[in-house]
């Protein structure tokens, strides 16, 4: 039985999901040796191909529309395997951090972390321009860190 | 309609109970995406503990 690698394709950007899903489509009615595909959020633009050479994966995506290219060579498992669990959407945000909110009705408005929840991957946080300071809690993915030390007043 | 993902088993589900463990709790907010065809030489399902093929969401909230 010969190891798998890791290949990576190029594809269009957000078009990542339906090249994945035509190439497995492709592997199992033509019976290409591609065991898995692997989409992460944070790569955008590529598609990674788990297969036994990369023959294979250069012919099952020939015809499939937005995937441009192989990339050459290929990737252990080992280097993918950070892929295969996400770390949560709070890291990096401390409290005392300064935030600026990205979406929801207080987009754009800049707050303060009070509170961060790891296991729910959430924060609350204070707005600069609140007249009254009212903790608001937000998904840690709304948010973007400006600044992550504590500004002393 | 958005596609939503197994709490319990990460799968991708149509409809509104998860056919393989018959779980009714679905979630329409989840990120990342496996393919996986061949769970038997899957170094990636080895990984993640999949013995199905099948989509599967790599984080589900």
């Amino acid at each position: 039985m010969a190891e798998t690698s890791i290949f990576v394709v190029k594809t269009t950007a957000n078009q990542e999901r339906s090249v994945a899903n035509l190439i497995a489509q492709l592997a199992r009615k033509e019976k290409y040796d591609i065991t898995a595909l692997l989409v992460p959020d944070v790569l955008k633009g590529y598609v990674l191909v788990e297969a036994k050479a990369p023959e294979i994966v250069e012919e099952a995506i020939q015809g499939v529309p937005h995937a441009r290219s192989v990339i050459r060579g290929a990737s252990s498992f080992g280097e993918v395997e950070h892929f295969l669990t996400p770390k949560p959407a709070v890291v990096g945000i401390n409290e005392g951090s300064i935030v600026e909110l990205i979406s929801g009705p207080f987009k754009g408005e800049m707050a303060r972390v009070k509170r961060v929840d790891i296991g729910k991957e959430e924060i609350t946080v204070e707005l600069f321009e609140a007249m009254v300071p009212i903790p608001i809690t937000v998904r840690g993915d709304h948010v973007r860190v400006l600044s992550k030390d504590e500004i002393q007043r | 309609m958005t596609e939503q993902a197994c709490r319990e088993c990460h799968r991708i589900v149509e409809g509104l109970v998860c056919p393989i463990c018959g779980s009714s709790s679905l979630s329409k907010d989840w990120t990342g995406y496996v393919v996986i065809i061949d769970p038997k030489e899957s170094e990636v399902a080895r990984k993640l503990g999949i013995t199905l093929p099948g989509r599967y969401a790599l984080k589900v909230r």
